[in-house]
């Protein structure tokens, strides 16, 4: 038996640690660990409510609209604000053009060297690529020459020793499986996708203004005046353009993103087959289409157990514990209670080995992450709960589109839950929310068309409007799965905060009854052909999407290198 | 030396987490201070990667400002270029690992990346969770916002100093709130 240390697992945001045991040329066992504290709520008690998503945005560099959402809808909620039709349509289109740009990016930059061998592609033929490029897609960049060029292109990085983010994996490594010519498109296409998320991320430049943070949040609604007529705010003219970067998104998806994603899967059917994790599936649901605190969600919340597609039981935020356990805190109850956020305590008790370290005690705390149980039971969340919960919840185009999936590739539902099962999924809900922006923007040019402009509720601005002691919880469901945020506000200033993070949800370690978190679950029983290249961990992990960002990424001028992967 | 294009200054950094946010810092103080030219941009770019990419897109000419890991005492400046900086950050010693490596890896990939690359710094003395600059870094600040103006300046940009009048009203901002100042 082998004990393997992945450490810093790549192309991720974030520091996660994961230590393995394989045996007979399978992981036996795992731990997932989190090796960056940061507690957010230990910043924010004392500050002025209002000002909690400016700080929140923060914490990471992927999700800063994400945790400037959650934060708004949990201070609304506590102080009653209601934002308006326009404010919410705003947020649908910023939240939703978010994900379809971040899953994008995920498949791409984040998750396809995991399937894609980038030296392969050198040895394509750029006439027999362009044959297989145009058998699966109308994509017009599909001539010899073009695939001829991006080959070239390939060659002189490696040539001049500048592969960037290429150099850093497992090439050659004996689970790939794609033939040259598929490398290569998808190489070209790795370009293409750099490119095209660079041109769609200007959508938020339209919604947010032209600071890379979005700075249009307000709690109540948002800061960004919507007027037909006028320069300076959200016109007719920024329906026309985001209507063109919508347009354009939903070709690339169409064209580029999808046909590559079915043509990986189809040559990686078996990971239809590993990675199922703990087949329990968490929703809060998202993009609200009516303004009423329980307008239904155009992605509907739920719970799936076991993977029992045939019924989803109701989400109820209270039936939410986080354990620390085995997480480098100390509750005042001990270690072995569960605590709801709203009386959530973040006490750092840190007993871990001093670094750099071999290996972590997994017998007892292993991580800065907490374990969230719902009922008790670990949950999955992200791109596979959503359209698991939409698909049993008869949602028609998921079904469409999931069905027409599983179909192409010949393979079954349990096919679903997987390693395969996530990627797909990530997919199917872009094409979905890449159709759904145009509804929006059609509602917010009517709204502008009739002069319904209100953007802002202010009646609950002054603090001396707000109860003096009032709770509220934010949910919103972010590229990587379920996000809330919990507040409490005791005059006037933050008394508590808690958030609850997707990649606290997948990521944490085991709880007090020592069930294993999804991450460490659905490693179990992958293959490992190399415990020196650990290549089939990584696609089970990056189909989740971790996201563990503590944000510091100090340069280092001396340049030094850190070794990745310890076997021992 | 003349400005052929536009230059960006880009401030990176967590401002949640010490003296990583001193790059954003210096650039809030930067724009506070001084007006800059037709040809400059300055910008807070936080700790977001690919989605930079456009930004920079834009420059012929780019100053990134940060927190730098060195030998020499918190606070020195640490000025590097061209093509000193892609090692520095390529090591990925941080534990951010779609960070400011992967934004210049893909510039390079898209063949994009600016000809003219700075990047100037504060070697950071504290670099725990929490908001708020270390004191070693809040005494050099001064003399990174000069540095980096000497850069800008010495690629052939301008800048002139705002004065009291001048200086754009950011109270009310909650960055400013973030980063005390």
């Amino acid at each position: 038996m082998s004990h393997l240390v992945i450490d810093p697992v790549t192309r991720i945001e974030g520091h996660l640690r994961v230590e393995a045991e394989v045996e007979g040329g399978a992981v036996a066992n795992a731990w997932s660990s989190s090796t960056m504290f940061r507690g957010i709520e230990l910043i924010l008690k004392g500050r002025d409510p209002r000002d909690a998503w400016a700080f929140t945005q923060r914490i990471c560099g992927v999700c800063t609209t994400v945790h400037a959402i959650a934060s708004i809808r949990a201070v609304e909620k506590a102080i009653g604000a209601v934002p308006p039709t326009n404010a919410r349509l705003l947020r649908n289109l910023i939240m939703a053009s978010q994900m379809v740009h971040d899953h994008v990016v995920h498949f791409y930059h984040l998750h396809a060297l995991d399937w894609v061998d980038v030296v392969s592609a050198l040895k394509a033929d750029p006439a027999a690529t362009s044959q297989l490029a145009q058998s699966i897609s109308d994509w017009p960049l599909s001539s010899s020459r073009y695939f001829a060029a991006v080959k070239d292109r390939l060659q002189g990085f490696v040539d001049r020793g500048q592969l960037g983010p290429f150099a850093n994996a497992y090439w050659g490594h004996s689970a790939y499986r794609l033939p040259p010519e598929a490398n290569l498109m998808a190489v070209a296409h790795y370009l293409e996708a750099l490119d095209w998320q660079r041109e769609f991320i200007k959508i938020h430049a339209v919604l947010g203004g032209k600071n890379p943070h979005l700075q249009s949040f307000l709690v109540g609604g948002m800061a960004t005046p919507v007027d037909p007529d006028r320069q300076a705010s959200i016109n007719l003219g920024s329906v026309a353009a985001l209507r063109q970067l919508v347009a354009q998104a939903r070709d690339f998806v169409n064209k580029v993103y999808i046909p590559d994603l079915m043509a990986v899967a189809s040559f990686y059917k078996d990971w239809a087959g590993y990675g199922a994790g703990v087949g329990n599936y968490l929703v809060y649901g998202e993009y609200p289409e009516g303004d009423e605190p329980n307008a239904s969600l155009f992605l509907p919340s739920g719970v799936i157990w076991g993977r029992d597609l045939s019924r989803v039981a109701s989400f109820d935020p209270t039936k939410i514990n986080e354990f620390i356990t085995h997480s480098w805190y100390q509750y005042s109850g001990g270690d072995s209670e569960g605590r709801h956020p709203f009386d959530g305590e973040t006490q750092p008790h840190y007993t871990g080995p001093e670094p750099p370290y071999e290996r972590l005690n997994t017998d007892g705390k292993y991580s800065w992450l907490k374990s969230p149980r719902y009922e008790g039971k670990p949950m999955e969340v992200g791109p596979l709960s959503r359209m698991l919960v939409a698909y049993a919840r008869g949602h028609q185009r998921v079904q469409e589109l999931v069905n027409g999936t599983l179909n192409q590739l010949g393979v079954g539902p349990a096919a679903l839950f997987s390693t395969l099962g996530r990627v797909a999924a990530r997919g199917i809900e872009t094409v979905v929310l890449a159709e759904k922006l145009d509804g929006w923007l059609d509602e917010l040019a009517d709204n502008m068309g009739r002069g319904e402009l209100a953007i802002h509720d202010n009646s609950k601005w002054d603090p001396s409007t707000w109860p003096k002691d009032a709770t509220g919880a934010g949910f919103h469901e972010a590229p990587r799965g379920a996000l809330g945020h919990w507040v409490h506000i005791k005059d006037g200033v933050i008394a508590n905060y808690q958030c609850v993070v997707p990649s606290t949800w997948n990521a944490g370690p085991r709880d007090a009854s020592g069930q294993r978190g999804p991450y460490e679950e659905a490693l179990v029983g992958n293959p490992v052909a190399d415990p020196a290249q650990p290549l089939e961990l990584l696609r089970t992990l990056h189909s989740f999407d971790p996201c563990l960002a503590c944000g510091v990424h100090v340069v280092d001028a001396r340049r030094r290198t850190l070794a990745e992967v310890k076997v021992s | 030396m003349a400005a052929q294009g536009s230059l960006l200054i880009l401030g990176l950094g967590n401002v949640l987490c010490g003296d990583d946010g001193l790059g954003i810092a210096a650039v809030e103080l930067l724009d506070r201070e001084y007006e800059a030219g037709p040809s400059v941009r300055v910008l807070d770019g936080g700790t977001l990667g690919l989605s930079l990419i456009g930004h920079i897109q834009e420059a012929e000419d780019l100053i990134l400002v940060d927190a730098i890991r060195d030998d020499a005492a918190p606070g020195s400046l640490v000025r590097l270029s061209g093509e000193e900086v892609a090692p520095a950050v390529a090591d990925r010693l941080s534990v951010h690992q779609i960070g400011v490596a992967d934004l210049l890896d893909g510039l390079r990939l898209l063949e994009a990346l600016p000809p003219r690359l700075r990047l100037v710094g504060l070697v950071p003395a504290r670099l725990s969770w929490g908001p708020g600059l270390s004191s070693e870094v809040i005494r050099a600040l001064p003399d990174l916002v000069s540095a980096v103006r000497a850069e800008a300046e010495a690629l052939g940009h301008t800048f002139v100093a705002r004065g009291d009048h001048a200086a754009p009203s950011r109270a009310g901002h909650p960055l400013a709130r973030i980063l005390g100042l």
